[in-house]
């Protein structure tokens, strides 16, 4: 086995255009799809359209009733209660929040689905939406209290971005920022009038530092996630697809320059041949996206404050995927070999590899896409894997990466499943 | 030793192969001749167990090949047509892959392929990449590979086609070393009938799939015994003096050569004067006329038809 490694190694380090092709090449994609498409997952909000969802552990109607039970506890004029009644019905936050949500231009660009906090992780992690707030339990009571007898304190809004669409994410945060920010300086006029007279700015300043109303908690479970790192994923996985390509297309010059023959004439069981394939791809697919990080974290920057847990959980999901890469040589192998033509090396490699690097989200995040793409997309290798170094960099467990990881190891059985069924044993014919 | 019993080979309704029968003796050099197309490639495929009989066995020492095809692939080195090398590797790197899937390991190996690289006369060349040789070389290194674990048969398949003249002496040269003083036992095709007479005791002519004739050099000669070619040098080519001695009584064969025209004529006829009337007729003007007894090319021409490189 060590022997076919060898040599397949040495092989292509030789070969200057594949090196071209699987090192140099992913690394300029990078660099130009890193820079031209920032504007598109950072700021672009033309062709926006974001999916939100909302988790409310609130009770809107409780929590004024509670707050008006306390008012007639209190010792207050019956003309004050009656007035602070009605302000607490009418000045809800959380039913401002709705209607903000309602408004005209911002349902333009986003839909919004509620949801419970079990759906919530789930969707988050599955990329199904962009964002999702969560309004804590006891809110409305809370902010009623707060807003209109200044007393005690408010939990802060929660919300949690999937980090794939930052974008979308970014674009929500800020109209929920803007929301709890304008309720803060609305109070704080309001406050003013019964007070002393105050300067509008400071007043803005005022809130702005008091942040009565509790704020936003973002809850993102890692670091933004820059174009650069995506495109660093987006080409490592799709470029990675290459090495298969390559070593089965060095399987087609074997066969015809009957170096084939002379190793099955060698003794040597042909699966081992197979199994040499196998192994040079995993092993050259490896340092590929070893190589691709490393250069990436050192020139991009992209990677650079990782620990060296998140360094362990990406060589995991790239040892899965470049083992399936390995298996996915061995079917080109097979089929190459079998029926003797390059023919399938060609289709993978100038069409096959695009197809699968647009569908698994190499080009655009798959939350831009059609629903059905993004579903083929995530049954890629490459699009598994994607989804698995996503999530990894997000944070996510390795419960959350698992439907992922499964994906990638049913691809890899079922390639080697296949190659064996379809490669020549001891003969050629 | 090996030997072919009944062998036949069909591929998608077209026989390639038609009932050949044949033996290498341990320590003879046999040579298998025929046209392009005549079955010569999938008689040696099937003999070095690549390809499987339609019909027909191998065997070796008298057991079946064809249902243990590890039993020849230990003791056989094939020198196939084509250069079977990686081109991105040098010489020493290309022995030293196939060496090891043969086995091969540690000082045994540096040292075979140190022997085989002097015996290939390349050893001064052996760090250079295969793409930088010259055919002869590759042609060289193709060989050492197939002789690198010592094998008791040697399989060649044209093993000089397109080789300068140095090189093809070189290896013709080595093939005969090993078969005399090593009793290596060699299966030998080619297009070149002088390689073949000059390094096989023995010769198969095949042709549209079976072997037509067999036996030794002076066997087969003595198919046109009887005969004699004389070959004449003319001032130029003319097809209709050949299609006219075609039909003289006495003349068996008239062909168009690069210089004039051979004749195969029966031993003793008094020919020589008609022909010189012939050319004096046709306006062609002989320069030389040579008389010599017939070679392998001869027979084989008698036999097909067919000049062996048609």
């Amino acid at each position: 086995m060590g022997t076919f490694l060898w040599k397949d190694i040495i092989v292509l380090l030789r070969k200057k255009t594949e090196l071209i092709t699987l090192i140099l090449m992913p690394l300029v994609l990078i660099v130009i799809l890193g820079f031209a498409l920032k504007g598109l997952l950072g700021g672009d909000t033309e062709a926006l359209n974001m999916k939100v969802g909302i988790v409310n552990k609130d009770n809107e109607q409780l929590g004024i009733e509670e707050f008006i039970n306390e008012l007639e506890e209190m010792d207050l004029s019956e003309e004050v209660v009656s007035e602070l009644r009605l302000a607490g019905g009418e000045i809800s936050p959380v039913s401002l929040l709705d209607e903000v949500f309602q408004e005209e231009g911002i349902q333009d660009i986003m839909e919004t689905e509620n949801m419970d906090v079990a759906d919530r992780d789930k969707a988050v992690a599955e990329g199904d939406v962009d964002a999702v707030l969560t309004i804590p339990e006891g809110f409305t009571y809370q902010a009623l209290q707060k807003m209109l007898l200044n007393k005690g304190d408010v939990t802060a809004f929660d919300i949690t971005i999937n980090e794939y669409s930052s974008l979308s994410a970014n674009v929500f945060n800020s109209i929920v920022e803007d929301f709890v920010r304008t309720l803060n300086f609305e109070t704080a006029i309001n406050r003013a009038l019964g007070e002393e007279e105050q300067s509008i700015s400071s007043l803005e300043e005022e809130s702005r530092e008091r942040n009565e109303l509790g704020g936003i908690e973002t809850v993102s479970t890692g670091e933004p996630i820059s174009s650069f790192q995506y495109y660093t994923i987006g080409m490592a996985v799709m470029f990675v697809l290459f090495v298969a390509s390559t070593i089965a297309g060095e399987a087609y010059v074997e066969k015809q320059q009957h170096v084939f023959n002379r190793i099955l004439l060698s003794g040597k069981h042909p699966l081992l041949y197979l199994a040499g394939k196998m192994v040079s791809t995993t092993v050259i697919a490896f340092v590929q996206l070893v190589l691709l990080f490393s250069v990436s974290a050192l020139i991009f920057q992209s990677f650079i404050t990782e620990t060296l847990e998140f360094w362990a959980g990406m060589a995991m999901i790239s040892l899965f995927l470049s083992i399936c890469v390995g298996s996915l040589a061995t079917l080109l192998t097979s089929l190459t070999i079998r029926f003797n033509s390059v023919a399938f090396v060609y289709i993978f490699s100038g069409g096959l590899v695009t197809l699968f690097a647009f569908a698994g989200g190499s080009f655009f995040p798959t939350s831009q896409m059609p629903e059905v793409v993004a579903l083929i997309g995530n049954w890629t290798p490459n699009g598994a894997a994607l989804t698995s170094y996503m999530q990894w960099m997000q944070g996510f467990g390795l419960d959350t990466l698992r439907p992922s990881l499964f994906r990638i190891i049913g691809a890899s059985i079922l390639f080697i499943t296949a190659s064996l069924v379809i490669f020549p044993r001891r003969r050629l014919v | 030793m090996l030997e072919t019993e009944v062998l036949s080979k069909v591929f998608k309704g077209k026989v390639a192969v038609d009932g050949v029968s044949l033996y290498l003796d341990k320590g003879e050099s046999v040579g298998l001749l025929g046209p392009n197309g005549a079955g010569k490639s999938t008689t040696i495929s099937m003999m070095s167990s690549l390809i499987k009989p339609t019909s027909g066995d191998v065997k070796l020492h008298g057991k079946s090949v064809v249902n243990d095809p590890d039993s020849i692939r230990k003791v056989l080195g094939m020198v196939p047509q084509e250069i079977a090398l990686y081109e991105e590797l040098t010489a020493y790197e290309n022995l030293k892959f196939f060496g090891r899937i043969y086995g091969l390991k540690g000082e045994v190996l540096k040292k075979a392929i140190q022997n085989i690289l002097e015996l290939v006369g390349l050893e001064d060349r052996q760090k250079e990449v295969i793409s930088t040789y010259s055919g002869g070389m590759k042609r060289r290194i193709n060989m050492a590979v197939a002789m690198l674990h010592d094998p008791e048969v040697l399989i060649m398949d044209e093993p000089t086609v397109g080789v300068d003249p140095q090189s093809r002496s070189h290896i013709l040269e080595m093939v005969r070393k090993l078969n005399r003083e090593k009793g290596l036992t060699v299966l030998y095709t080619s297009h070149y009938m002088e390689e073949v007479e000059r390094l096989c005791d023995r010769v198969y002519i095949m042709d549209y799939g079976k072997v037509i004739a067999s036996g030794t050099k002076e066997e087969l000669k003595s198919i046109l015994s009887g005969e004699e070619t004389i070959w004449i040098d003319l001032d130029r080519g003319s097809p209709n003096l050949v299609m006219e001695l075609q039909g003289f009584e006495g003349i068996q064969q008239s062909t168009e050569t690069e210089k004039g025209l051979k004749l195969i004529v029966p031993k003793g006829s008094k020919l020589l004067g008609k022909v010189f009337q012939a050319a004096e007729r046709h306006e062609v003007q002989i320069l030389n006329v040579n008389v010599q007894i017939p070679t392998l090319e001869d027979v084989f021409l008698h036999l097909t038809g067919r000049k062996l490189r048609d």
